[in-house]
């Protein structure tokens, strides 16, 4: 607002100051009802895995507890982590997951800029097949996928051996994370093309101008990329990352194809109530009592499942949402 | 004259600038075309012969007998669910989508301002990242939503469900299908910002990324927040959000809440993988179809600052 060669009028001065006011206030008193209503909804589920984790077997018919049990009890969790074999699934789990991650996000980024980047004739097309890989589940291709993996031979090598030996070489990759390693560092692992997609945005908006500044200093494409693209990319990179962990951690349905022992966190909790007879032996409980339980049990094992990704999520949280203000270089 | 090697001269002729950078290109992006043949290609062209076999389980494992286009008949003209779920599929993904991109864009531009307790407001935001991916979903879904008879507090979740509002809606005088529209939003608003997390994601960081001095520059110019958002911060964040949009787009789809992913995994259960197979390729290619029509409309739109 302008008031510069105007007369000053008081009264119209205090009242858009006024206006002004009002506005924040109203504009804040909309925030917060709409934050906290939004916070119910999404905190929810959490409260009530909770809530119904902590009930023993009398609250669950007790019709007078809603959200705080009258018996709390840590039983449930103690069941969940004998029948999840916890510490075993959570080694597994990080197995695969922390490779896979690593490999995922650095070859995806290399490819997105690969396609933001450079210009070569085939590059359209490859792109529209890009999309249509992230569209096409990997439901449609396991069985194949399965069969390559239970006789792995890379890029027919084994075949070629198989001249002199007289029997085609072939490893057999289930029951390891390699599939998962193998497939991440070709760019197919879990949603990999998804972040193709989102590097690829993130380098188109990158000013050429760096490019053409590391050119001059004699960068090659490959140094240029390494030295200077991939530092200024850290928020994609953080951004990216934790998609890879979570999704890692969450997917069951490639680890179930993939897996038969050395099952990951995921996996287990699909598995949990076929395992129910494991606490019955253990700890003398009556078949009446685990068929009371297998919810209660089941909620406790969602929360200990969710328990690590939250608590990385609350510790990364800060260098996340910090990391995605500074990732302009611009300006 | 100076010598030089006629093998490095042909070498150094063949290579202009521009086909140096196309050499470049390929090379980037080479792992990925490597696994797109080798994991992707070969095995959807297997996936694909399967679906004009019929499978059995026979003495020496699977057997395959060749029925041609049989399967692809029966899904269109036979199974009584398929097109049914397959057109309910698409009219609820363009109606849901577009709801879900301007929520995230609305709760991304609140979340982006200095105010007391964002950070908590941003971890709370972002919390269906981490659980609506996996099987937790799933388990939460069965106990809390669908209410499963085993415990008293699965009653008390229908005060995500709107049942009076329709009435409510229709005796105020509002058209039938509009109020059905919104009593339909509302019923899902639970599913919709449990879904756009990773939108809300993106378009946060997008925000962060458009120059400060853009919007100082508007402002001695004399901006109002309406045409700041319309002028500048809207265009700039366009191509996030059309990461956003295709983003949804497939989610949507390759949701396992969705009915004809339901399908693909049942029949796959089922142990009829060469039906799974069929409906899953029919669908995709549909679903391909959209996004090619998508990218066409849209990304046309988008700007890009270089």
């Amino acid at each position: 607002m302008s008031y510069i060669g105007k007369k000053l009028n008081v009264n119209e001065v205090t009242k858009s100051v006024a206006k002004k006011h009002l506005f924040i206030v109203l504009k804040n008193v909309f925030l917060y009802a709409f934050l906290i209503c939004m916070s119910y909804i999404l905190l929810y589920p959490i409260l009530f895995l909770i809530s119904n984790a902590l009930r023993s077997k009398e609250d669950l018919f007790d019709p007078s507890v809603i959200w705080i049990p009258k018996y709390i009890t840590f039983s449930n969790f103690e069941y969940a982590n004998v029948l999840l074999s916890y510490p075993t699934a959570i080694k597994n789990t990080l197995l695969m997951l922390i490779p896979s991650v690593i490999i995922q996000t650095f070859i995806c980024m290399m490819v997105g800029y690969g396609f933001a980047r450079f210009r070569f004739a085939e590059r359209e097309i490859l792109f529209t097949i890009l999309l249509f890989t992230i569209i096409v589940p990997l439901q449609t291709i396991i069985v194949p996928l399965y069969v390559k993996f239970r006789y792995f031979d890379f890029l027919y090598i084994g075949k070629l051996l198989g001249f002199i030996t007289g029997k085609p070489l072939t490893v057999n990759l289930l029951d390891t994370p390699w599939p998962f390693y193998i497939l991440n560092l070709f760019g197919m692992g879990i949603r990999s093309s998804l972040y193709i997609f989102v590097f690829r945005q993130f380098f188109r908006n990158m000013p050429v101008e760096l490019e053409e500044a590391a050119k001059i200093d004699g960068c090659g494409p490959f140094s240029t990329f390494i030295r200077i693209m991939v530092p200024n990319a850290t928020g994609a990179i953080i951004t990216v990352m934790l998609f890879s962990i979570v999704w890692h951690w969450n997917d069951y349905y490639v680890s179930a194809m993939f897996y038969n022992e050395n099952l990951p966190i995921s996996v287990m909790l699909t598995v949990l109530n076929n395992r129910m007879s494991m606490i019955q032996d253990a700890y003398n409980l009556s078949s009446e009592d685990i068929y009371l339980m297998g919810s209660t049990v089941l909620e406790a094992g969602c929360l200990m499942v969710i328990l690590p990704l939250i608590v990385i999520y609350i510790i990364g949280q800060r260098y996340f949402t910090e990391s995605i203000e500074r990732t302009g270089i611009v300006g | 004259m100076i010598k030089t090697n006629p093998f490095k001269q042909i070498f150094r002729r063949k290579l202009t600038l521009r086909q140096k950078e196309a050499m470049y290109g390929r090379l980037f992006v080479l792992p990925w075309v490597i696994g797109l043949i080798v994991f992707f290609i070969i095995p959807f062209v297997n996936s694909v012969y399967y679906t004009f076999q019929k499978l059995s389980l026979g003495d020496q494992g699977l057997e395959f007998s060749f029925i041609g286009w049989e399967n692809y008949i029966y899904a269109f003209t036979k199974d009584p669910n398929y097109v049914k779920n397959l057109t309910s599929s698409i009219t609820n993904m363009l109606y849901e989508v577009p709801i879900v991109i301007v929520f995230s864009i609305f709760v991304a531009y609140l979340l982006k301002d200095e105010f007391k307790g964002r950070t908590f407001a941003r971890t709370i935001f972002f919390f269906p990242v981490i659980i609506a991916s996996g099987v937790v979903i799933t388990v939460l879904k069965e106990n809390v939503l669908g209410g499963s008879t085993s415990n008293m507090v699965a009653s008390s979740t229908t005060i995500f469900k709107a049942e009076n509002l329709r009435a409510v809606l229709i005796n105020a005088g509002i058209p039938r299908w509009f109020s059905m529209y919104v009593v339909d939003i509302v019923n899902k608003i639970f599913d919709l910002t449990w879904r756009s997390g990773v939108q809300i994601l993106l378009i946060l960081a997008a925000l962060h990324n458009i120059p400060k001095s853009f919007y100082e520059v508007a402002i001695i110019e004399g901006a109002t927040e309406w045409e700041k958002f319309w002028k500048i911060t809207f265009p700039m964040i366009s191509p996030t959000v059309y990461v956003a949009i295709i983003y949804s787009i497939i989610d949507y789809f390759t949701d396992y809440g969705n009915q004809v992913m339901r399908m693909v995994v049942d029949e796959a259960n089922k142990g009829r993988f060469e039906y799974s197979t069929t409906i899953a390729i029919i669908y995709f290619l549909v679903v391909m179809v959209i996004i090619l029509i998508v990218n066409r409309v849209i990304g046309k739109r988008v700007v890009y600052l270089t």
